[in-house]
């Protein structure tokens, strides 16, 4: 098994058209990811690297019926109306892949997605990836290197950051194993699906052994992640990274990398995060590479 | 982050009574009016503790306004330069209240947090828990209700004859909030006097996403305090003058160069350099594919900075940054910076191979002191061999 995307996924990709669009068409369908269609409203009728492309998710749906989940493409400024349409037609994963998508515009999506029960990944997200099943968006991008890093195997990722998935996934596979899924799930304010979320998931794929977890300064979604070890909710070995001490000695309010990530007071510092995960129980490293020797250690 | 003034003018905007004020920029900048009351100057800077800082100040006279107003411009508070000074009339406050909204991430929801005990000192109050608080998250499908701001108000112990005011701030407040796409608003203090609800402090934070809803607002704020040095100005250019991918840089007060690709990447790579006890000379990062001429101008700018004892040149292993592109900015930049200290570069990606042979081609070429490394080096640990390099020529001293 592998969490949110496997065997069973069909994709329709939303902005399709677009550079980025067909660029992700074509490494999903590299990876032997089944995407069924695409939608750009207003192109309907064209086709990108021999996939249909659809005026509406409605009508991709009329003729692609096994579609279940979708991966948005398209700009910032329309990326709540692709998600909302997607959910509105039944769709129960949708993938953002946007970045700089306004906060206003993600609670709102997100809310609406709480409503009906759909699963929102991203915004900003990189991807998700379940090795040697499925792959949405260029997560690993060109063959020989997603063929390097990933592999069928015992290990949850989860980062904030799109590039640090790779690199930690890099870094699992150096341990000598491979990963069950590996998500990228944005460095945004407010997001769809955050660590928590996934733990439950991990927590019930029988899988998954154990979870790295890249994190980052800023919010509270590495602090969550205690309190459902703590619970007992989580209760698998968990490797934790959290960047962006270095913040700590900059003036307050400098924003750095992703858009969630600034410190507030002493809320959102590395720091905090680190402590808390370490009194809860998870293992939490000081260097990216150590994740490897930590990994052999436990598995 | 906005500062006062400017937070106050979006207030007053969605209708938020605020105190007559004016900016003023020299000592000069404000009429002797002898009929005028007490009033307050404040300097514009970012600190929340500004008033114990010594940046608020209550004058009597307009003598006194000047002898401050003198004495604040161009005077450091903490490590902010005082560049702009609000003056504005001394409201009479028969009670400071306190409200707040922003998104929560333990929710993933707006949120509206107020407080019938407002004023300095109050995060401290809520954090050691002497102080009642309402916080109530806000659907924003359905938006704030006015029979939940005045249930928040009426949970909060404030004087029944006040509710319907205070909800009717509220409800201003959340349209400010959504309508100017607001990260955060927070009125510390919201003063009753004689003439109703007042903001008499405001800090508001904007979303820079949502700028393309608001033309006319410009986002390009200092994140510095301090004027932008010549190269900042010329990376921030470049990285306007083409929409594809992004290049920030913000320099710093170390020795070492730092170039670094990625968001998540350059934050991890510059916990490495710091727990190796080294200091970057600069922030910079790139990000989202550029192009060679981004990169390129990034690197003229993050290699040029005078006294660097090295170049670390880091990123982790791209999923669609493509490595041969971007060491292109990276070979025409060096080509002309000609360096002569020890150069690390750990990258993988895209293209990797083509790239990291361009750069091992350029770099005997032109007698650069450089190692190149693939995804074989983990990242974190070539900032230990950064480090290494310039601990070694200082052992040799050349």
């Amino acid at each position: 098994m592998s969490i949110l995307i496997g065997n069973k996924t069909n994709v329709l990709v939303q902005g399709i058209t677009g550079n980025e669009g067909v660029r992700a068409t074509k490494h999903m369908l590299e990876y032997g990811t089944k995407v069924l269609a695409g939608v750009t409203p207003g192109k309907g009728g064209q086709a990108i690297e021999g996939i249909p492309v659809y005026n509406s998710v409605k009508e991709a749906i009329a003729n692609h019926p096994k579609i279940n989940t979708s991966i948005v493409y398209v700009p910032p400024f329309a990326a709540k109306d692709a998600v909302m349409e997607a959910i509105a037609n039944g769709i129960g994963l949708v993938n953002v892949i946007t970045e700089n998508v306004p906060i206003r515009d993600a609670a709102e999506m997100l809310a609406c997605a709480r409503k009906e029960k759909a699963r929102v990944i991203g915004p900003s997200s990189i991807g998700i990836l379940s090795p040697e099943k499925s792959r949405l968006g260029v997560i690993g991008g060109e063959k020989e290197i997603v063929e390097a890093i990933y592999k069928e195997g015992p290990v949850g990722v989860m980062s904030k950051s799109g590039g640090m998935t790779n690199e930690t996934s890099w870094v699992v596979r150096q341990a000598g194993v491979g990963q069950s899924t590996v998500i990228g799930i944005g460095g945004d304010v407010i997001i769809g699906t955050n660590y928590t979320d996934l733990l439950g998931l991990f927590e019930r794929d029988r899988q998954t052994k154990a979870v790295v977890m890249f994190g980052e300064l800023g919010g509270t979604y590495e602090d969550q992640v205690a309190d459902i070890i703590k619970s007992g909710d989580f209760s698998k070995p968990l490797i934790a990274f959290i960047a962006g001490k270095f913040a700590e000695y900059m003036p307050e309010g400098m924003h750095f990398g992703h858009a969630g990530a600034f410190i507030e007071g002493s809320r959102g510092s590395p720091t905090e995060k680190k402590k808390k995960l370490r009194e809860a129980g998870a293992i939490v490293v000081e260097q990216h590479h150590e994740i490897a020797e930590k990994l052999k250690e436990i598995l | 982050m906005l500062h006062e003034y400017e937070g106050k003018a979006l207030l007053k905007k969605h209708g938020i009574a605020v105190p007559d004020g004016k900016v003023v920029r020299s000592p000069s900048g404000i009429s002797d009016d002898p009929d005028r009351g007490k009033v307050m100057v404040k300097a514009q800077i970012y600190a929340s503790d500004r008033a114990a800082k010594g940046g608020i100040i209550i004058c009597k006279d307009p003598e006194d306004v000047k002898r401050n107003l003198s004495r604040l411009l161009g005077s450091k508070i903490g490590n902010e330069t005082v560049h702009e000074i609000l003056v504005e009339e001394k409201a009479e406050i028969k009670k400071e209240l306190y409200l707040s909204i922003t998104y929560d991430t333990d929710s993933r929801l707006p949120a509206i947090i107020f407080s019938s005990e407002g004023g300095s000192g109050i995060e401290n109050r809520f954090s050691e828990g002497k102080q009642k608080i309402v916080k109530r998250n806000i659907d924003p499908l359905s938006g704030l209700q006015p029979w939940q701001a005045r249930e928040i108000a009426i949970d909060s112990g404030t004087d029944p004859a006040s509710i319907n005011k205070i909800a009717d701030v509220m409800l201003k407040a959340y349209r400010c909030f959504l309508q100017e796409d607001c990260r955060l608003i927070e009125i510390n203090p919201l003063a009753e006097t004689p003439t109703g609800f007042m903001a008499i402090d405001a800090r508001i934070d904007l979303d820079e996403t949502a700028g393309f809803r608001h033309p006319e607002v410009n986002y390009q704020r200092v994140a510095v305090d301090r004027q932008p040095t010549e190269r900042e100005i010329s990376v921030k250019k470049a990285n306007d003058a083409d929409y594809r991918g992004t290049v920030k840089y913000v320099e710093l007060d170390g020795d070492i160069g730092f170039l670094a690709a990625g968001g998540g990447g350059s934050i991890t790579c510059m916990d490495a350099l710091l727990l190796h006890g080294a200091k970057p000379a600069n922030y910079a990062e790139y990000s989202g594919n550029p192009s060679a001429q981004k990169v390129y101008e990034l690197v003229k700018a993050a290699a040029s900075k005078p006294g660097l004892k090295g170049l670390w040149i880091v990123g982790a292993v791209a999923n669609f940054t493509r490595v041969d592109e971007t060491m292109k900015g990276v070979i025409d930049a060096l080509k002309e910076i000609k360096p002569n200290y020890p150069i690390v570069v750990r990258r993988s990606g895209p293209f990797e191979k083509e790239g990291l042979e361009l750069l091992k081609k350029a770099a005997k070429e032109h007698g650069w002191r450089m190692e190149i490394y693939g995804k074989e080096m983990p990242l974190t640990r070539s900032a230990e061999i950064m480090v290494q390099r310039i601990k070694n020529i200082a052992r040799r001293g050349d």
